[in-house]
């Protein structure tokens, strides 16, 4: 982009995507911020465009997000992220009936896991229990690739999960503690038949990521739009309640240490 | 700093627990600590998510010897509701929607299109007692006159009852669609407003219904609705200031409809007719009360609204400009209805019956608009410059 307006890359992984862009382009344009956005199928095509520089910014997943920086070399530039990107857990939850006690007992059993490329669902909740001593060997594994290429953002694969819990074809399964909640909170969790079991360490989710070569301006106009956007603004609530936050927050990268580890032991 | 303790027994997060905790940290200010006992191991993998999820912190756990946890949270900074008032606010916010006064309001919520806004401008402090006598007021036309009284009248009185119930139900239809118009800017704040109007459109519906009735139950038909009728109702109708719609519709158009009505009971050719015109009228009455009060309360805080009224009242005789008298099929037919009759002796009272009928309307109004706040000269001037219409 030769212009000034800054070129958003994001990832069409709902219809309310549009919804969401259009109106943070809107709030960006109010506030004298030019701003457009692309939005992509998938998050290696996003990848790609970022750092072919066809793209100023991009809202990446925890996983392309650390492809990123693997790419990058570190080089590359975090904008922000979600409150609710920050100490993200995932869940082990099991079927009560199953009689799991610890995550010891889970050798010879099935756990159900998300889409194989879903930080929550899939990559850190294995590396975690890999960690703590697990032997995923002798663990069954049911995984549900649904969506490849969305990272797990659809929470399809999380929502298999649970309902192969509630029908007994899984003992165990694991899931993002953000789908946990919210799916308690609206009631479509059975508590007599299916509970949380143990808890991941805290990671990082999502982050706007640019490349070391953007002209240093207009990030800082793309972060001065963002951080300006508040929760208790009418105007700003509904696509703040769309896309899953309350509050912008600046970039920290400790928080993808553990993703880059199972990365580490995915490439040797 | 306030504290709240609550004993959450075995409930699971996800079954049933939140039914516990969230109204307990309602009860906090941000920074209150709640504390949350339970006997569910379960809580302490769910109650910390749950808390990140909706900006709570989770301060931590302690066991106690009976084998249950004690956790400890802080309420977070979102979500405080708007302290309930139930006072009638000076001034109405449109984010507070469809709340009723008096609910805790959660902030954020979309700014309604509400456009009466002002107390002073939009709720007279009588309004809740008409309202409760609308309420006890109301009347079923089917039932509540004797239509088995009509009987046929000679061929010139049906004519001139049809052409006079023509006429009043015309005037009403005008005065059930007029008052729509601001019922959905009003705020609900007042809603007493809104709900005055309610029983004052049902009232117009009735009236509507008996007038066009008495019109066919002697056999007769509908008579004329005449241009000057027209022009005088769509200049109601495109009335955009609810102030001077409840001045030109209610204090002036049904004030002097009050003494149509009366003139009407005075010469009624049967008792079905005399009772329908008194019970519209007493409901008449009540409209021009609400109107008075919306009126006098208005201007008694916003003494510039005189010359507004003013200039409305002027600007409709303006549009009215080209019009005569009282159109001449209700003038005729108020004559013959007057006389009982074609009869020329009896149509000579008839015309003289009307011409004190034009003379008392002109009284009563001068009357109702000194009452409303305007001085004498002003009240004599608005007067004359009211339509011919009536209404």
């Amino acid at each position: 982009m030769s212009d000034s307006t800054i070129l958003v890359g994001a990832v069409a992984y709902d219809p309310k995507a549009v919804t969401i862009w259009e109106g943070i382009r809107e709030h960006f344009v109010g506030q004298g911020i030019a701003m457009d956005f692309v939005l992509f199928s998938n998050y290696e095509r996003q990848v790609e465009s970022l750092l072919q520089g066809h793209v100023d910014v991009a809202w990446n997943t925890p996983l392309a997000h650390a492809r990123v920086r693997r790419r990058t070399k570190n080089a590359s530039i975090s904008l922000g992220m979600r409150d609710s990107d920050r100490d993200f857990r995932a869940k082990i939850v099991v079927r009560r009936a199953a009689g799991l006690k610890s995550i010891q007992d889970l050798a010879g059993r099935t756990l159900a896991v998300g889409s194989r490329d879903s930080t929550q669902a899939r990559i850190l909740p294995l590396q975690f229990l890999r960690k703590a001593g697990v032997d995923l060997g002798k663990v069954k594994l049911l995984p549900f690739d649904t969506d490849v290429g969305k990272h797990g953002d659809t929470g399809t694969s999380e929502l298999e999960v649970l309902k192969a819990l509630h029908d007994g074809r899984a003992d165990a399964g694991a899931v993002g503690d953000l789908i946990w909640v919210l799916e308690q909170a609206a009631g479509r969790v059975d508590a007599s038949k299916v509970e949380a079991l143990w808890t991941t360490p805290p990671f990082d989710h999502c982050m706007f990521d640019a490349m070391p070569s953007a002209p240093k301006e207009k990030l800082e106009r793309f972060q001065k739009g963002l951080f300006s956007m508040e929760w208790e603004n009418p105007k700003h609530r509904r696509v703040l309640e769309l896309e899953g936050l309350k509050k912008w927050m600046p970039p920290r990268e400790e928080g993808y240490a553990s993703l880059h580890e199972a990365l580490d032991l995915d490439e040797k | 700093m306030s504290v709240v303790a609550i004993d959450g027994g075995d409930v699971p997060l996800g079954g049933g627990l939140l039914a516990l905790l969230r109204p307990a940290l309602a009860l906090l200010r941000p920074g209150g600590r709640l504390a949350l006992l339970s006997s569910t191991p379960s809580v302490a993998q769910d109650l910390p998510a749950w808390c990140r999820v909706e900006h709570h912190e989770y301060l931590g756990a302690e066991a106690l010897p009976d084998g249950r946890t004690t956790h400890l949270l802080a309420r977070g900074p979102l979500g405080i509701l708007r302290a309930a008032d139930s006072a009638i606010p000076e001034r109405a916010d449109p984010a507070t929607g469809f709340a009723p006064r008096g609910a805790s309001v959660e902030p954020g919520g979309p700014a309604y299109p509400f456009t009466l806004l002002e107390r002073d401008h939009v709720i007279p402090p009588e309004v809740a007692s008409l309202y409760e006598q609308a309420v006890s007021s109301q009347w079923v036309a089917a039932r509540d006159v004797p239509w088995a009284t009509v009987k046929p009248l000679p061929p010139a009185l049906e004519r001139a009852v049809g052409q006079t119930m023509t006429f009043l139900a015309e005037n009403e239809l005008s005065a059930l669609y007029v008052p729509s118009n601001f019922l959905p800017k009003i705020h609900p704040a007042y809603a007493e407003v809104a709900m005055f109007l309610a029983t004052q459109l049902n009232d117009e519906s009735r009236h509507i219904e008996v007038f066009l009735r008495r019109a066919r139950e002697g056999g007769g038909t509908l008579g004329v609705s005449s241009v000057t009728t027209s022009q005088s109702l769509l200049s109601l109708l495109e009335l955009t200031d609810f102030t001077e719609a409840a001045f030109l519709l209610s204090v002036l158009g049904e004030g002097t409809f009050l003494d149509l009505l009366k003139f009407v009971e005075r010469f009624a050719p049967d008792e079905a007719t005399l009772v329908l015109a008194q019970k519209a009228r007493v409901d008449e009455t009540r409209h021009v009360h609400f109107g008075l009060a919306h009126v006098r309360h208005a201007l008694g805080r916003d003494p510039s609204l005189y010359g507004r009224l003013e200039a409305a009242v002027r600007k409709r005789a303006a549009t009215m400009a080209s019009a005569g008298g009282v159109p001449a099929p209700l003038a005729d037919a108020l004559t013959i209805l007057a006389a009982g009759g074609a009869d020329p002796r009896g149509v000579r009272k008839g015309h003289e019956a009307f011409r004190e009928l034009l003379e008392t309307m002109h009284q009563n109004r001068t009357k109702r608009l000194e009452h409303a706040g305007f001085s004498p000269e002003q009240a004599k001037t608005l007067s004359d410059l009211h339509t011919p219409n009536f209404m």
